[in-house]
């Protein structure tokens, strides 16, 4: 055969076969394309598409997973579509794109994006507690104090875990310029902690408590015993859509509320979830969810979780000490307590006891 | 100088006839030798693993279980294919529209002047540069990873080809002049084959980067694919064995994609086009 027949029929067959196979082995990526195309010939009307909520596969977003896999199983389906992203700049992009109407996102990055002018607002926190700062079990590193000239990794410039430090070092009677900070991604930390290039490490869960797991960490503090009741994520909803379905998003807090509520109800709910969000939306080990659930039962909470007032002032006062915010953004203008008020008052905990068979 | 004398395949060769082959009595080492290397890589990277007692990083073996892990939960053939239909589609748009443009700016002096330099102002941008912008267009959608790749490799196609035209024998110009070739037929009977082995080798390098970038085209909110693999495996806690599982089965299908595409070598209207050492 000529080149020119057999490129033909190659690319012919190779096209057109591998697009097959994609529709039936990830026919997810095919609906994609469809939305994306209908997307452009939407002109009027409010939108009554299913939410797409981005999240990361950290136990800050846990309530994400489980209040999605609680409705698709009590009732067929799913209250929003979770995107899961790898990493916060994507998700943050999604979400400025508008692909996402609602994120879970670090609490100074929401204020930060209000005050560049972005209609950001926080209706609910994704959870309290739950960073823990991790040392090499070899180390000589027994207090907050002997981390002076030492490299600390923490996970972005607009993470809590870095504000974190600012409140520790005050604590400690240091100042910032005593530690090395540097930024690195929550997934990294684990190794550069076990060729010891950093000295310390600090971020949400699971990674932190991956060390342990693995016999080469220590904890050398948690964030509870600094910083009580922190909060390093919150759910995030455009104005925009706060103002054209306040119902959608409503039902979105309880939802979340309602997770966050049997996750702490009992020990066998937290083991379940353990189970079902490592292997359905994590793709995690379920011993690493086990063990940050579990020890201590309090490492990480889900319960009042309604955004108040004197946390984010503290937030604010740390982001603007920290360089990272210009204090220019009120708690009004950044936060909708409205329906965190309405869901913490009417919802109870799901009636929920494990997946079915 | 055979290569270069020998006319172009203007007309179609009927030599169907199998060419007279003299075996080569060295063939196996062609298998042999690039094993061997493997082999001695493979025992090189366990011993050093042993040495360092490494807890972090697998050995062989188990990055071999972890393959047979993705295969039997069926995530072996879904990710491969999901990578590759990003790959086909990138690369299949870049050469649709690298080819013909690139032909375009070699054979028209003023539109190179004009676009070149735009050209090699975005040639060598990283894809992931570009990963903020394909998530403002294209959204969460397989779309975006599918630019990013197309983005890598639409320049060096279209630098490929426009360098093809602009290198051209003269002769070959003069010749079809002197037969009084149409515009149509000069370009078809004469430009295009005449380029086409080193828009062949331009293509080879492009797949290369096109297949080089998947793992950053999947960082985007995909859930499928080797790259995505290998951004997954690092968030899934000690799962390096998934990294490197994910690096090996790129590496190994970008194998076969260049042979693939070295085939393309062997056909007549491509081989004049290379000077054979034997």
């Amino acid at each position: 055969m000529s080149l020119r027949n057999t490129l033909l029929l190659f690319f012919a067959v190779w096209f057109v076969g591998i697009s097959l196979l994609q529709a039936r082995l990830n026919p997810e990526s095919i609906r994609g394309l469809g939305d994306y195309l209908r997307s452009f010939r939407k002109t009027t009307g409010v939108s009554t598409d299913q939410f797409k909520i981005g999240f990361l596969p950290v136990t800050c977003h846990l309530t994400c997973p489980v209040t999605d896999f609680i409705n698709t199983q009590t009732t067929g389906e799913g209250l929003f579509e979770p995107v899961r992203f790898n990493s916060w700049p994507e998700l943050k992009e999604a979400y400025l794109a508008g692909h996402t109407p609602a994120t879970f996102i670090l609490a100074p990055m929401a204020i930060a994006l209000r005050e560049q002018g972005v209609k950001i607002k926080i209706v609910y926190l994704g959870h309290r507690d739950g960073s823990a700062v991790m040392v090499h079990k070899d180390s000589q590193i027994y207090r907050m104090e002997d981390l002076r000239g030492k490299r600390v990794a923490v996970p972005n410039r607009f993470s809590n875990q870095r504000l974190l430090f600012f409140r520790a070092c005050r604590n400690a009677g240091m100042t910032i310029d005593e530690i090395q900070l540097v930024e690195m991604p929550p997934p990294d930390m684990p190794a550069a902690l076990y060729s010891k290039s950093v000295d310390a490490i600090c971020s949400g869960e699971p990674f932190m408590g991956q060390t342990e797991l693995d016999g080469y960490g220590r904890v050398l503090w948690l964030t509870k015993d600094v910083w009580p009741n922190f909060i390093s994520c919150v759910l995030a909803v455009r104005e925009d859509v706060i103002e054209t379905r306040r119902a959608d998003v409503q039902a979105l807090v309880d939802g979340i509320a309602k997770s966050g509520k049997w996750l702490d109800k009992s020990m066998e709910n937290r083991m379940s979830a353990a189970q079902f969000v490592s292997k359905n939306y994590y793709m995690q080990d379920p011993r690493l969810l086990s063990h940050v659930l579990s020890k201590p039962p309090d490492r990480v909470k889900y319960t009042r979780l309604s955004p108040l007032k004197p946390d984010f002032e503290e937030i604010e006062a740390l982001g603007v000490e920290s360089g990272i915010l210009q204090g220019t953004a009120r708690f009004e203008d950044y936060v909708d307590p409205s329906f965190a008020e309405t869901a913490t008052n009417k919802v109870e905990a799901w009636n929920f006891a494990g997946p079915k068979p | 100088m055979s290569a270069a004398t020998s006319e172009p395949p203007i007309k179609k060769q009927d030599d169907d006839a199998p060419p007279e082959r003299r075996r080569d009595p060295h063939a196996w080492l062609a298998l042999a030798l690039p094993l061997t290397v493997a082999g001695l890589f493979l025992l090189g990277w366990d011993a050093a693993v042993r040495v360092s007692a490494s807890e972090v990083f697998p050995r062989p073996l188990d990055v071999v279980r972890g393959i047979r892990e993705l295969a039997e939960k069926g995530l072996l053939l879904k990710y491969i294919v999901a990578s590759l239909f990003r790959v086909t589609w990138g690369f299949g748009l870049a050469v649709l529209i690298g080819v013909p443009f690139g032909l375009f700016l070699g054979w028209f002096g003023r539109a190179y002047q004009a676009f070149n330099p735009m050209i090699q102002i975005f040639r060598p941008i990283s894809p992931i540069a570009w990963i903020p912008v394909a998530i403002l267009w294209f959204g969460i959608t397989d779309i975006a990873p599918i630019f990013l790749i197309f983005l890598a490799s639409v320049f060096p196609i279209t630098v490929s080809a426009s360098a093809a035209v602009q290198n051209m024998q003269p002769v070959y110009l003069r010749a079809a002049q002197n037969f009084g070739l149409s515009r149509l037929d000069l370009f078809r009977r004469v430009i295009l084959p005449s380029c086409l082995p080193q828009i062949i080798t331009g293509l080879r390098i492009a797949l290369g980067i096109a297949w080089l970038v998947v793992v950053a085209a999947e960082m985007i909110a995909v859930n499928s694919g080797l790259g995505y693999l290998i951004i997954d495996a690092r968030n899934a806690g000690k799962r390096y064995d998934l990294v490197v599982a994910g690096m090996i089965m790129i590496g190994l299908i970008g194998l076969v994609l260049d042979l693939l595409v070295r085939r393309l070598a062997t056909f007549d209207e491509v081989r004049w086009g290379y000077a054979n050492r034997q």
